[in-house]
């Protein structure tokens, strides 16, 4: 299965020099050295860089983006055939209205929710999907679900899977990052990133504003002519076993490794530089508020737009972090109290990410970068019993895209009456990322790799491409 | 003669054919040149571009049109390339039939996705009851044409007319040998397709029976999940009516196509037969070890040959890295050389002795001589005496079974006793525990061994994955959580063992393999009573000692709690009766808001003391003032005596919140402050701690005469107990100046209790005597002591070996694997898939849970079964020489990989079974033979042929394993800890836990971590520097075989990480006297360095001095690459 070394490749590494671009040695190791496909889309891609915004937590549908004006109208009555309903956390009351209003916005007059006031200028431009449904009503598979379309850990993340489909677009950086949200990480960490059983190459690298990559910069013991005298030194004795054994590609791709993470070195931090930035763009994204949660977040949004306009071709950006001892703290997760828990969170959310929006779409990068934004499930129509919070509804949640291949201004599929459940076209996560891999120019049943006794795809054995939000 | 209908279907296959083939893209003429070649190949009179005479009314002759195809001077064919059929397509061809006189003609589209064909016939004889020619498509009744024939001829009339074209139409896109990809694995392009069924297993038509046809039944969309044709409306009710008439009329069906290659396994499948014997020697020279024999003889087809002899200097290092996961020393390196090159003279006599696993005559001088047989066997036979070999080769037994120390998902907790399955797995390889018996114990060590910890912590394999432990209160929920946990085990177990992947029959029957999914739920019943958890492991004699130690202390216990309860009740007694008598003068608190009002003071500081919670005094508890813990506070307000009123407290104002929290966040450190008590907002609160003190600190002096205090966020509706935790009931108000003297300005006094216990409990303080008060005090300080002398009894020793019980109800299939949809009841049974070669069992459905587990345990290492020792053989084969003859190690199924060497897979099982499953006898036979010793070394000519060795004309050469990098880079340093060998391990993160865990890797390795990794407490998804850069498996599944990635990131890690940098300052110490770089060299790589490379790191030493030298060699590929 893995074939790595074609002929004219072993041609090629017994000329390399340091003289090389990074594309070539990055080439290199992708190629010679891990199960790569051939680096092509199947077909021509409308979009080739990929933004997911992730509100981990189960941000509500019916209080953010699907406006249900029967919830106003039957705001404290039973919600029929509901009485006897458990869900995550147990028994539910009456049904329950948003605390604020909805608006209409745009000139497609899409109503959201009021407190969205930023992201309003956005509606003409997005697609939402507003009948999601998930697997699973529990925050960890839930978002490892929505990431890697599978409720169990070990299983590649979408961000993975395109990482290993395309490869980098930029070898001095990473090619896929998490962006991590100052609060910490979503629920199941590490594994909403995971390469699964991809090759460890191909998960995000975690990093953010607040926590730079890790051991990227030379120790702060070893001068520059030290560091430069050991790598001429290393790079001697490299050559000198690598002229004894001949036909071992692998050490010649070793050391092309140590020449890209050199140049690693110097980009990551120009990138990571904030300070380059123009005053005015900070205001945008609001890089200074006084709440330093919106500040930190809206620095990882400026910070993934410098790398996507680098040629990263995959970030992953939280907004809000894991479940803490108390619910909706940390993330969107409103049980309890959803109003309190939610002018919180919106403010952190709203101006940073319309900011990244506008900043994208400015820089003429939304014909090249598709915008999507998750969350793992939705939240009930009503109240949990005994609070004035949702509890997880993993029937009904709404999602959007936005930006390259995507029509804008456009709502797909809907909720029932309430929000309880998605009641037309009902879309899997399955179908999410057929059509997210149909946009990178992926056929979604084409991208397989072996694993353990079944050729595995991103999208499991299901998926439709959502034709109607297409351009 | 061919019917027209017969020929009209045999273009149909024949278009559909070219469509799959070529797709949707060409030019028409392509098509049509397509066409007339495949039917011009069937024997068929096909003309193109045939031109046909076109008549008028009269019979003048008007002119000529061109039809594409002419078939059989019958039938007209029309082909386009377009998007879709218009209905000037259809006018086209209808008009050539009409003009031509011709009757029938076939439309066919090959321009888009979908392949568009249409039949059209053009009746010359108008009905009766028209004046006019009528066109009528095929599709109409046929009955007419029916009559007057045989029955069976009938038959087959009608599955041509209406049977055959609707196959061909909507089935065979995917179901046919034409398919692009063959969909459930059932062909209907022949009788013997529908007969055999695709994964159902069974014929998917009964013929006479439609309603139990799965056929007409998916058609007919009364299958959940088989809707026919998949995404596309339900065919016409007509065309279903003609299907089920079929059916009815026993399906007859003359297409006797075997076209049944289907693309899978069956029971013939080559793992699934009995271990073929080894029927002996097929050379002459009886000294060429077994496994030699059958490498060399594989190469020969290939006209290669093995590569000489590796160097001893090469060897060694070979060999100890493969048995131990360590380097060699340079002192055993360096003796190793000289006994292997020493004699020069004895050599050539030196193939005397007999035996089944010597050294080959014909080694090249420095290996051939009977001293270096020697020094090899002496080397192997101290390897794999070594506790090195188990904690080197134990690891790759963790990796198979899944072995990880926290239990996944969302929480991910981290599990700190489930190392004691970890000392068990290094302990039992190093001990050569007969490998039956090994795995055995893994799934019924608790059965075997009851009261033997050694055995009983086996069965930790069961509970070694991952598993969802959130709370859920969904029913459905948790069905699907407990049908996940399971599903680990059975995955588990099937791909370590039996090298088979039985998951994935889980909602259907196996794809690929003969596994039908009664086997998943046969497995399923097996460990239906397990549950994941930690419970006591211990022996008969130290349970007997824990309750001789326990028992007199307990008793102890009992009766000084009775005495004190006795004293309590009668106080309690009183307090009733004083409450009963006292008339509250103030309402109770409110934790919507609270307002205590006093006379106007100056302060400059105010203090909120909390003496007691409204959750300390809940009915049943006794009355201890912040027992509950878990108070709240939202808002803290402290109100201006001048008007207008202003809060002063309000961070706004430059007013500062001091107090202790009972909870942290340490990924977070604002979370829980009391800095939310005075931000304004209802939002976020403080979790009081202890001391319960809130102290607010003003910007200046304030006139203040009122407080008010709350704990709530939402509608005075809600549940604040569900929602807040508990709020502040007793408390005083003091202000201050300076910070020194402190006034007291208001309390709760005189509030109606929160609760009537509450009451009690105040009441209790007023009225309890100061002798009660002694004498309770001194009953609790004799209690303290008694239950500090239990704590300080060792306890029995707990670990995560899971908990077994009976299982309350029946295993039962779960249609396409929803726990919701019960199918039929299974029995804890062996697996169909081997029972033409293992006996099987079956157990009755009531049978006890441990039987359940030994039953499976000994078919699994039953000798006759086929698949575990051969899974086993070959992940031996597969660490010496890094790839399997079966390179899918825990798939020996249709989707895995075949064998290089299939004689030589069944001859090493076979050794395996005959040295009693033990593996150190295999190895020493694998590690004697010439295929391990020769070389490592590049040959083109042989490269050409097999690039990646698998026939193995050299000795594969291979990076570092993880473990290995990091335990070499200790070695060379000096600071590797050999001991302990075992026991709780050792982290490279910084574990966080609060609700979920968050797993921080460590910028320094300490001391403490200078163990060898595979005492690294391996939790899941904590990724750490250097082992999961070098692909240290994230353990969610089983990870058989390891990646073997280069990334830049690897160098950054190596280059930069402080372990480097630590390790290479260690190793600078070790060389400071004599020759540095000699030295270095020796300890790194085992060998002197050359002049160019010792005059090099001089020249870097000179500069910038021997620990740049030491960073750069634990850079160097030599350290990381093995031949």
């Amino acid at each position: 299965m893995n074939s790595p070394f074609e002929l004219t490749r072993r041609h090629f590494l017994g000329q390399m020099t340091t003289g090389l671009t990074g594309v070539a040695l990055s080439r290199l190791l992708n190629d010679a050295l891990a199960a790569a496909p051939n680096r092509q889309p199947h077909f021509a891609p409308k979009a080739k860089q990929v933004l997911q915004i992730f509100c981990p937590g189960a941000a509500s549908h019916v209080d953010l983006w699907d406006h249900k004006p029967m919830l106003d109208r039957f705001h404290g009555t039973p919600m029929p055939g509901a009485d006897k309903e458990v869900t995550f956390q147990g028994k539910n009351g009456n049904l329950m209205k948003s605390p604020w209003a909805f608006a209409p916005s745009g000139q497609s007059g899409k109503m959201i929710s009021s407190m969205l006031p930023h992201m309003a200028k956005h509606v003409d431009d997005m697609a939402f999907i507003h009948s999601m449904a998930s697997r699973t009503n529990t925050h960890g598979p839930g978002c490892i679900y929505m990431n890697s379309c599978f409720t169990r850990e070990g299983f590649p993340s979408a961000g993975s899977w395109v990482s290993y489909a395309l490869g980098s677009m930029n070898d001095n950086l990473p090619t896929y990052i998490a962006m991590q949200d100052v609060r910490g990480e979503p629920p199941n960490g590490k594994a909403n990133w995971s390469n699964g059983f991809l090759s460890a190459q191909y998960q995000a690298v975690s990093m953010a504003a607040q926590q730079p990559l890790r051991n990227l910069a030379r120790p702060a013991s070893i001068t520059v002519g030290e560091e430069q005298a050991t790598r001429d030194f290393l790079k001697l004795i490299d050559e000198e076993h690598a002229a004894l054994h001949p036909g071992n590609d692998e050490l010649r791709a070793r050391m092309a490794a140590y020449e890209l993470a050199a140049k690693m070195q110097l980009t990551a931090p120009e990138v990571s530089d904030l300070s380059r930035e123009p005053q005015h763009v900070h205001e945008l994204y609001g890089t200074n508020d006084n709440n330093k949660l919106k500040a930190a977040y809206a620095r990882n949004c400026l910070l993934s737009r410098r790398f996507l306009e680098q040629g990263v071709r995959y970030v992953s950006l939280y907004c809000a972090s894991r479940a803490s001892n108390v619910d909706g703290l940390l993330n969107w997760d409103a049980h309890k109290t959803l109003k309190a828990d939610y002018e919180r969170h919106l403010p952190i959310f709203d101006q940073p990410t319309a900011a990244l929006l506008t900043d994208l779409k400015q820089r003429g990068m939304l014909s090249d970068v598709l915008v999507v934004w998750c969350t793992e499930f939705g939240r009930m129509p009503t109240h949990q019993e005994g609070t004035s919070g949702r509890d997880h509804n993993p029937d009904a949640f709404t999602t959007w895209m936005m930006g390259a291949g995507v029509k804008g201004g456009v709502s797909f599929g809907e909720t029932d009456d309430f929000g309880r459940r998605a009641a037309v076209d009902v879309t899997s996560v399955y179908d999410f990322y057929a059509t997210v891999l149909h946009l990178l120019g992926l056929n979604h049943e084409k991208l397989t790799y072996y694993h353990n006794g079944a050729n595995r795809r991103l999208t499991d054995v299901h998926g439709h491409v959502i034709k109607n939000i297409l351009v | 003669m061919r019917t027209i209908f017969e020929l009209c279907d045999l273009v149909r296959e024949t278009a559909f054919a070219i469509h799959v083939f070529n797709g949707h893209g060409h030019l028409e003429k392509v098509y049509e040149n397509a066409l007339a070649h495949r039917l011009r190949k069937l024997g068929l009179k096909v003309a193109q571009q045939h031109p046909i005479t076109v008549f008028d009314e009269d019979g003048t002759i008007i002119g000529e049109y061109l039809a594409d195809l002419f078939v059989e001077d019958r039938l007209i064919i029309e082909l386009k390339a377009a998007k879709a059929i218009a209905a000037e397509h259809t006018a086209q061809l209808l008009g050539y039939l009409k003009s031509s006189r011709n009757e029938h003609g076939l439309l066919i589209n090959f321009g888009s996705y979908r392949f568009e064909i249409k039949k059209y016939a053009f009746s010359q004889n108008p009905p009766a009851q028209s004046q006019t020619r009528k066109l009528l498509p095929l599709l109409i009744a046929f009955s007419a044409f029916l009559c007057g024939k045989s029955n069976a001829a009938n038959g087959i009339a009608f599955f041509e007319q209406k049977v055959r074209p609707v196959l061909v139409e909507h089935c065979y896109g995917c179901h046919s040998a034409e398919a692009k990809k063959l969909k459930g694995n059932l062909y209907l392009d022949s009788k013997a397709g529908w007969q055999k069924g695709g994964d159902s297993g069974e014929a998917v038509i009964i013929p006479g029976k439609p309603e139990q046809s799965l056929f007409i039944r998916s058609i007919q969309h009364l299958e959940a999940d088989l809707e026919m044709p998949p995404k596309k409306p339900k065919l016409p009710d007509a065309v279903i009516a003609d299907l089920v008439t079929w059916v009815k009329m026993g399906a007859p069906d003359p297409r006797d196509g075997a076209k049944l290659e289907a693309k899978r396994g069956d029971k013939t499948w080559w793992s699934l037969q009995p271990l073929r014997k080894d029927e002996g020697r097929k050379m002459k020279d009886e000294s060429v070890s077994r496994i030699d024999e059958f490498i060399t003889a594989q190469l020969a087809e290939k006209k290669l040959t093995l590569n000489p002899p590796a160097e001893p200097r090469t060897l060694i290092r070979r060999m100890t890295y493969d048995m131990t996961g360590l380097p060699p020393t340079s002192e055993e390196a360096e003796a190793f050389v000289r006994e292997c090159t020493e004699d020069n003279e004895t050599r050539r006599q030196g193939h005397g002795e007999k035996g089944d696993v010597s050294l080959p005559p014909h080694l090249p001088v420095s290996m051939s001589s009977p001293k270096a047989r020697k020094a090899v066997e002496a080397l192997v036979d101290r390897l794999l005496a070594s506790p090195r070999y188990g904690e080197r080769w134990g690891r790759h037994w963790l990796d198979v079974v899944r072995f990880g120390e926290s239990n996944g998902f969302e929480r991910n907790f981290v599990i700190d006793d489930l190392w004691p399955f970890r000392d068990y797995v290094i302990k039992s390889i190093n001990d050569d525990k007969p490998f039956d018996q090994f795995i055995a114990e893994h799934l019924a060590g608790d059965v075997m061994g009851k009261d033997n910890p050694q055995v009983e912590v086996g069965s930790a394999f069961l509970v070694a994955g991952p598993y969802d432990d959130v709370g859920n209160q969904d029913v459905v929920a948790q069905k699907n959580i407990r049908a996940a946990t399971l599903d680990d085990i059975i995955t588990a177990t099937s791909g370590a063992f039996l090298g088979l992947t039985i998951n994935c029959a889980r909602c259907h029957n196996h794809k690929f393999d003969p596994i039908p999914t009664e086997d998943y739920y046969r497995l399923r019943a097996a460990f239906e009573g397990i549950t994941h958890g930690r419970r006591v492991v211990a022996s008969t004699a130290q349970r007997e000692a824990f309750a001789s130690a326990t028992k007199p202390l307990d008793d102890e216990l009992k009766a000084l709690e009775k005495e004190h309860d006795a004293l309590d009740k009668a106080i309690e007694a009183r307090a009733k009766e004083v409450l009963t008598r006292t008339k509250p003068l103030r309402p109770k608190i409110d934790p919507q808001g609270t307002s205590e009002s006093f006379a106007p003071v100056e302060a400059r500081q105010v203090k909120f003391i909390i003496q007691g919670l409204t959750s300390d005094h809940q009915a049943g508890k006794k009355g201890k003032r912040l027992a509950g813990g878990g108070g709240k506070l939202t808002e803290f307000q402290v109100w201006s005596a001048d008007e207008p009123q202003r809060n002063v407290a309000l961070a706004s104002n430059g007013t500062k919140a001091d107090g202790a929290k009972s909870a942290t966040a340490e990924d977070f450190p604002e979370a829980y402050g009391p800095q939310y008590c005075i931000d304004g907002a209802l939002g976020e609160a403080w979790f009081i701690g202890n001391p319960a003190v809130l102290t607010l600190t003003f910007a200046k002096p304030e006139r203040i005469d009122r407080i008010t205090f709350i704990n709530a966020r939402g509608d005075r509706s809600i549940d604040e107990g569900k929602v807040r935790g508990a709020t502040p009931c007793e408390y005083e108000v003091q202000v201050s100046n300076d910070g020194k003297t402190w006034t007291t300005v208001a309390s709760d006094e005189g509030r109606e209790p929160w609760t009537p216990a509450h009451g009690i409990a105040r009441a209790r303080r007023v009225i309890t005597t100061a002798e009660e008060e002694q004498q309770i005090a001194t009953l609790e300080k004799k209690i303290a002591q008694v239950q500090a002398k239990l704590r300080a009894v060792p306890p029995l020793p707990q670990m995560w070996v899971g908990n077994a019980a009976q299982p309350r109800e029946q295993t039962f299939v779960h249609k396409g694997g929803d726990p919701m949809k019960p199918g039929e009841a299974v029995v804890p049974a062996s697996l169909n898939v081997l029972d033409q070669v293992t006996k099987p069992y079956e157990l009755n459905p009531d049978a006890p849970e441990s039987e359940r587990r030994l039953a499976l345990a000994k078919w699994i290492t039953s000798s006759e079964n086929p698949l575990t020792p051969r899974v086993l053989a070959n992940r031996v084969w597969q660490h010496h020489f890094g790839t399997g003859i079966v390179d899918t190690p825990s798939d020996f199924g249709f989707l895995g990989s075949k064998p290089t060497h299939p004689e030589l897979l069944d001859y090493l099982a076979s050794r395996l079974i005959a040295n009693g499953w033990k593996l150190k006898p295999l190895h020493r036979e694998i590690l004697l033979s010439q295929t391990y010793l020769q070389s490592a070394a590049f040959r083109e000519d042989a490269a050409k042929e097999d690039k990646d060795a698998r026939l193995l004309w050299r000795f594969p050469p291979r990076r570092l394993s993880a473990e290995e990098l990091r335990d070499t880079m200790l070695t060379v340093a000096g600071k590797l800890q050999l001991e302990p060998m075992g026991g709780p391990g050792f982290r490279l993160y910084r574990y966080l836990a609060n609700n979920v865990s968050t797993y921080v890797p460590l910028d320094a390795h300490g001391p403490e971590t200078y163990r060898r990794a595979v005492y690294h407490q391996n939790a899941r998804a904590s990724v750490v520097d250097v082992l999961n850069d070098f692909d240290l498996p994230d353990i969610a599944f089983a990870a058989p075989k390891r990646a073997n990635t280069t990334t830049p990131l690897q160098a950054l890690t190596l280059l930069n990480h402080s372990f480097t940098l630590d390790m290479a300052r260690a190793l600078a110490a070790r060389i400071q006297t004599g020759d540095a770089v000699t030295q270095a060299y020796r300890f790194t790589f085992q060998r002197e360095p050359t002049a160019k490379e010792h005059e090099a790191a001089k020249k870097l030493i000179a500069t910038h001095g021997h620990e740049a030298f030491c960073r750069a060699l634990l850079n160097a590929n030599e350290l990381l690459y093995l031949e």
